[in-house]
């Protein structure tokens, strides 16, 4: 669990007590220059030499890619992502994004590599296959010690413009 | 100074241009007495306040953080209200960031 500030922590001891009532929506723009900050604030200690963002307009995001994969050496790929519909608790947990297009029929190396790197690296709830990327919300939640916010999002979605990604948050306490 | 951060001040926050908040806001009074406290903590000077060798008392605010008033300047407000009520501070809120 991280350290928080004392009011934040005091609100996941018993959201109901704090914050009940609230009912707010939040949709916050994330340009690509933001997001791409982001990425670069990566650790250092990854295969992924390129890492790059770029939201288009009509919910498609382009994911700019170069890895040091085992068998076919560095390579460079275009990942196109279509998020998926908005998650809601409990019905529907999973992020998805559909990966409409970017990975060849011999990439099987680059996926095994990413596969590998989710799994060391990051909390259980990201699933990659050669067709999507999908996150699971309340694991992910959970691994960061805010299992008490998963009940509260009435709705998470993720969609993408020209230049930019939109996330959409609603919650009711 | 997080680079993520940093981006954001020195940006005047352009890559957030056209985010929006909207709805009901509850804070409990236990709450906003904590951020009371915490806020009047903040104000204390810290440790470095009384050695000898600083030159001059920190400012109260690094010289790389937004200047409050140029944040507000950014933002539209629609709605701005408030009530209490059953042991809380309701805000109703309608601001967003221009676009």
């Amino acid at each position: 669990m991280p350290i928080l500030p004392q009011p934040l922590a005091t609100i996941l001891e018993n959201p109901e007590a704090h914050i009940g009532g609230t009912d707010v929506t939040l949709d916050l723009n994330l340009g690509r220059a933001f997001l791409n900050k982001v990425l670069a604030a990566r650790p250092a200690d990854t295969p992924v030499e390129e890492l790059l963002l770029d939201p288009e307009a009509g919910n498609l995001v382009n994911l700019h890619l170069q890895v040091q994969a085992p068998v076919i050496g560095n390579v460079r790929r275009r990942i196109t992502l279509q998020p998926g519909p908005a998650v809601s608790f409990p019905d529907q947990p999973w992020l998805q994004f559909n990966i409409t297009a970017g990975f060849k029929l011999l990439d099987k190396p680059i996926i095994k590599l990413m596969q590998s790197q989710i799994a060391d690296k990051l909390p259980k709830g990201v699933e990659l296959t050669s067709d999507h990327l999908r996150l699971h919300v309340p694991a992910l939640l959970t691994s960061a010690g805010y299992q008490k916010l998963v009940p509260l999002i009435k709705e998470l979605q993720l969609t993408s413009e020209a230049n930019r990604l939109v996330i959409r948050l609603w919650v009711v306490a | 100074m997080h680079p993520v951060q940093k981006h954001l001040f020195d940006t005047n926050f352009k890559d957030l241009a056209g985010s929006k908040l909207e709805g009901t806001i509850a804070i409990s009074e236990e709450l906003i007495n904590m951020g009371i406290m915490d806020f009047l903590n903040g104000l204390k000077p810290g440790p470095e306040f009384d050695a000898p060798e600083k030159p001059s008392p920190a400012p109260a605010a690094a010289p790389d953080m937004p200047d409050p008033k140029k944040l507000l300047a950014l933002l539209n407000i629609d709605m701005l209200t408030f009530r209490t009520g059953k042991g809380k501070v309701m805000l109703n809120v309608k601001v967003s960031l221009q676009d």
